[in-house]
């Protein structure tokens, strides 16, 4: 018995060893290890370090609710191996913190874009990759991080850097011509996801945000509220139904079919970015083409 | 008026949904609880509700309608508590405690999967708590048919049922199948609280089962009139849970309604405390004035 509890200390001693080595140990080929706490991020990060950085993304299931992910082990073991983090912040992914208090390392590197952006904690809509004029921010600081990182190599991601934000420019210009456009238009939303690209296009979102944060946060919606969404359709009173796709119950299934009856078309938004073929930049491109296409020809554009 | 029923109350689609199925709901578990009470079964309909909370996690997770996912999960659930054996009264806590663990279990890691595999948003508190502003109309018509379904059952049911409550001695020597009306009232229980789970939510189910008839026990003299003063409360319960639920959205600036679970399960709590008062006096005024006086089953419904 004293021989086996003898065995177990010196596995135990083994392991801890294993433990320490793998956060102390140091990225190989000058390649630094990322993690993005979303895919889209992760994407940008990527964009931003090219053959420098090797990222890992957490969030990267189209088909699980982003507000309810629970992180396993795997997460943890990423995340005590980066070198940077980026992260959304705003409670949308407070799994994060929760893992870096737990593995702590002063020299990881944190980006989150909620402080980035200089939202306050009081702001009410956390999808902020559904605004791609601040995610030139967002690219500038993974920009210098990843230059603290490896010196050597700052003008390689500022370049890259210049090429990302040129692709934006063309996102943003597409997306301020269609406010000139559509300015006003009445559209009806399940949940907060896509809002920030809305309102970067002009469009009017009727539906209460009380509403919207019920769906987002799984709360019962008041019934004053489902019938208030309900009757946008049956008394036509949107031109369009932009739908989260990603996440969904019998509640927002019931009113895509009211809005399909009503004929209003819909669009269906990802909170994640969908995986593979796109790129955060072609994704929100894409998304902007099926507002787009729903608003000029009534066509529903339900999964990219 | 106004303050107590805001405009736009009847006019609303989700709350007339809200109302029928409540009523429906109310009045199946009114018929029902009466009898687990006075059976002392109680335990059985809150471990149900936990079977149902697996049932209903896991039609999410499959995808299927949450209500065959209630009303399968509980039906299991009876089917699993009979063969462990709670007929046997001594084993019933056991047989009951026992498939209540497993289902809790199961009821985790289904809505584990559902958040994590499968994109449904809130179904914890949906399957939990309930969502009955959010159940579909088309839902109504096959709650009707199992709620009527045991109503009848329970109506046929209705001697053997009080005879093997009060002795199964007694009623197998009267010709009863004791075991056969054992089985056929977990069924009950079963589908009643499959039910009363998509009105209220899985866990909050036991309160509409148990609250309103063990309130009508304590005041009515007979189970006849238990039961219908059971169904009465209990859509009373419901109606004006659901009417505070509505009202409650004008009552903060924000129009953050409350949830009308709640409201529907303090109302059968202030219900029952009222009738506690309400025994407490009768009993008073019969010990003074000896009568015979035999109130249903000993008033505590044992």
């Amino acid at each position: 018995m004293r021989q086996g509890l003898a065995v177990l200390g010196t596995v135990l001693a083994g392991l801890t060893l294993v433990a320490c080595g793998t956060t102390a140990a140091v990225a190989p080929n000058g390649i630094i290890r990322a993690v993005g706490a979303e895919n889209e991020y992760a994407n940008v990060l990527s964009q931003i370090g090219g053959r420098y950085v090797s990222v890992t993304s957490i969030l990267q299931n189209p088909n699980t609710d982003p507000h309810a992910f629970e992180a396993s082990t795997k997460v943890a073991k990423a995340v005590s191996a980066a070198q940077i983090v980026v992260q959304n912040g705003l409670g949308y992914d407070t799994f994060m913190n929760n893992i870096e208090a737990a593995t702590p390392n002063t020299r990881r590197l944190i980006i989150d874009v909620q402080k980035v952006l200089r939202v306050p904690s009081t702001a009410p809509n956390p999808h902020f990759w559904y605004e791609p004029f601040a995610m030139s921010d967002v690219a500038s600081v993974m920009a210098r991080d990843l230059s603290r990182l490896e010196p050597e190599h700052t003008s390689y991601f500022s370049q890259r850097r210049k090429i990302f934000d040129a692709s934006l420019t063309t996102l943003n210009k597409t997306i301020e011509a269609l406010g000139a456009k559509y300015h006003g238009i009445k559209v009806a939303v399940t949940e907060p996801v896509a809002d920030y690209l809305l309102r970067e296009m002009d469009v009017d979102v009727v539906t209460p945000f009380v509403f919207q944060a019920d769906i987002m946060n799984g709360v019962d919606p008041s019934p004053e509220d489902i019938s208030l969404e309900d009757g946008f359709f049956s008394k036509h009173e949107v031109r369009l139904f932009v739908y989260n796709q990603q996440v969904v119950d019998s509640l927002t299934n019931s009113l895509r079919d009211n809005a399909l009856a009503a004929k209003i078309p819909i669009v269906g938004v990802y909170e994640t970015m969908p995986t593979p073929g796109f790129t955060y930049q072609t994704w929100m491109m894409a998304e902007i083409n099926a507002i787009v296409r729903g608003l000029s020809t009534g066509k529903s554009t339900e999964a990219l | 008026m106004h303050f107590f029923l805001e405009p736009g109350f009847f006019s609303n689609a989700p709350v007339r949904t809200a109302l029928l199925l409540g009523a429906v709901v109310a009045a199946v578990s009114a018929v029902v609880g009466v009898i687990t009470v006075v059976r002392s079964q109680s335990f059985a309909g809150h471990a149900l509700t936990d079977v149902a909370t697996a049932g209903g996690s896991g039609a999410y997770y499959l995808g299927v309608g949450a209500l065959w996912g209630f009303l399968g999960g509980s039906l299991a659930g009876a089917g699993a508590m009979e063969l462990i054996g709670v007929q046997r009264v001594r084993r019933r806590d056991l047989a009951t405690g026992i498939v209540l663990g497993a289902a809790t279990g199961l009821s985790a890691l289904f809505l584990y999967l559902d958040t994590t595999v499968k994109a449904t948003t809130g179904a914890t508190q949906q399957i939990l708590f309930g969502s009955i502003f959010s159940v579909s109309s088309s839902t109504i018509p096959y709650v009707a048919i199992f709620g009527g379904l045991v109503v009848l059952m329970m109506a046929i049911m209705r001697r053997p049922l009080l005879l093997t409550s009060l002795s199964s001695e007694i009623a197998s020597s009267q010709g009863v199948r004791v075991r056969m009306v054992g089985v056929l009232f977990m069924f009950c229980l079963a589908v009643s609280v499959g039910l009363s789970s998509i009105a209220i939510g899985s866990i909050l189910s036991t309160a509409l089962l148990i609250g309103p008839a063990a309130t009508a026990l304590r005041v009515a003299r007979s189970i006849a009139a238990a039961t219908f003063l059971a169904i009465g409360l209990g859509i009373i319960s419901t109606w004006l849970g659901i009417l505070l639920a509505y009202d409650s959205f004008y009552w903060d600036p924000s129009s953050q309604g409350l949830p009308v679970s709640f409201f529907i399960v303090a109302i059968c709590f202030v219900f029952y405390v009222f009738s506690g008062i309400a025994l407490s006096r009768r009993r008073a005024q019969e010990t003074r004035r000896p009568v015979a006086t035999d109130s249903a089953l000993s008033a505590e419904g044992r």
